[in-house]
């Protein structure tokens, strides 16, 4: 499955759910938003069946990335029931990610 | 995973698939790790005008693609793996990663280098908070706002200039009386209304909460600090060899690049260094790519003495 890109409306839907959302703060004109993308789509790849995996590009939806503080992309954050579970700024690696994963979802 | 490969290479920069395109076409059975994605240090500018061949320049990210693309063309693999551990001093190197143990008779080290931090209180509390290693990927963040540029070379000055454009206000804090940078840097710079100079200067401590929110300067000829209220510092001091998970093994200079001449070979014999990681006058993707292609002539050398040997024996 590939990550998916999701606007503000499905944002407030998919983060409300039981199951587990991960998103990807992004913009295009992030160097290393991009650097991260191949990662991201393997992660989306292997966890699909468990986790939505999203993306939301903060210039179209600015108003959800205010109200999530986020300061800095890529960041992700892993949202479920609701709430914000926990965050990683820029990983370094796709390992990097999945560590965020299962130590956040322990 | 009980496949040998002839050749693994660590680092997915141009120096890695640039090894990776040679030894698939030389027949070689390849395997390429990355931990994140192509490029390395290439894929964070988006203009690379010294690369031959591209009369316009062209985007790093895209070339690191492209490089992946070619070298995937002529069989070679890539795995996005996180490297933890390797045993090379067998004939069998093993190298254990996020995704399993791969084996291997060649390793090559493309690891490349990193920006090299500060070291002082502060600055990994902040790391993506206000500190930063690249103006050209976060400076966007700072649009009508007050930065720091520490440093004086050639990087630092380009940070410089580049935030000088977006930023409010722009101070470059250097340890000398005058930048390092060569000269078509200067005078940009110094003309700039909105970049501001701390000549012999040094940064010791980024203050904040949440966020940074300022930096102590010490001024290093009269040992005068000043508390500057800051929204950005964009660390510019260089680069450090990536050599940690091979440290202990081949042989490092001071400096932590890993020793091998033209020929690519590192102290432990079928273990090769290419691209930033090792020990060479000029650190560029050209030279990346020509110790690439370097490293596959002499892990062919090796390999072939390697199965003389077995014959014989």
């Amino acid at each position: 499955m590939a990550a998916i890109n999701i606007n503000k409306e499905q944002f407030q839907q998919l983060t409300a759910g039981s199951k587990p959302v991960l998103v990807d703060f992004w913009a295009p004109w992030c160097g290393y938003c991009r650097r991260i993308a191949p990662a991201y789509e393997k992660i989306a790849e292997q966890y699909g069946d468990d986790i939505v995996v999203a993306k939301l590009n903060i210039d179209e939806e600015p108003q959800v990335a205010d109200k999530e503080q986020i300061e800095v992309i890529p960041t992700l954050v892993l949202y479920q029931n609701g709430a914000a579970l926990g965050s990683v700024v820029a990983p370094e690696s796709k390992a990097n990610i999945e560590e965020f994963i299962q130590n956040t979802l322990k | 995973m009980k496949q040998i490969y002839d050749m693994l290479i660590i680092g997915g920069g141009p120096g890695g698939y640039t090894a990776a395109l040679y030894a698939a076409r030389a027949g070689l059975n390849v395997i390429l790790l990355e931990k994140l994605s192509a490029g390395g240090q290439m894929a964070q500018t988006n203009q690379v005008d010294n690369y031959p061949g591209f009369e316009d320049g062209i985007d790093g990210f895209l070339l690191a693609e492209k490089m992946q693309r070619q070298a995937e063309r002529f069989g070679a693999k890539t795995e996005l793996a996180e490297v933890y551990s390797l045993r090379l001093e067998s004939e069998i190197k093993e190298v254990e990663t996020s995704e399993g143990v791969f084996r291997a008779r060649t390793v090559v080290i493309a690891t490349g280098a990193n920006p090299r931090e500060l070291g002082v209180p502060g600055e990994k509390t902040f790391a993506g908070r206000g500190v930063h290693y690249c103006a050209a990927c976060d400076g966007m963040f700072y649009r009508g706002k007050t930065v720091a540029v520490i440093g004086g070379g050639n990087s630092a000055a380009a940070d410089a200039l580049t935030l000088s454009r977006v930023a409010k206000k722009v101070i470059v804090i250097h340890r000398r009386d005058t930048l390092r940078a060569t000269k078509i840097y200067h005078q940009p710079l110094l003309d700039a209304p909105n970049v501001e100079f701390f000549w012999n200067s040094g940064a010791t401590a980024l203050l904040g909460e949440g966020r940074l929110t300022g930096a102590v300067v010490k001024n290093l000829l009269s040992g005068e600090e000043s508390h500057l209220e800051l929204d950005g510092v964009f660390v510019s001091i260089g680069r450090a060899p990536a050599s940690q998970l091979i440290q202990g093994q081949v042989v490092l200079d001071e400096a932590g690049y890993i020793v091998a001449d033209e020929s690519t070979k590192t102290s432990i014999p079928g273990v090769f260094a290419v691209g930033d990681v090792r020990t060479k006058a000029l650190r560029q993707i050209v030279t990346a790519v020509s110790d690439g292609a370097m490293a596959v002539h002499a892990a062919e050398e090796y390999l072939a003495h390697l199965s003389a040997r077995s014959l014989s024996s």
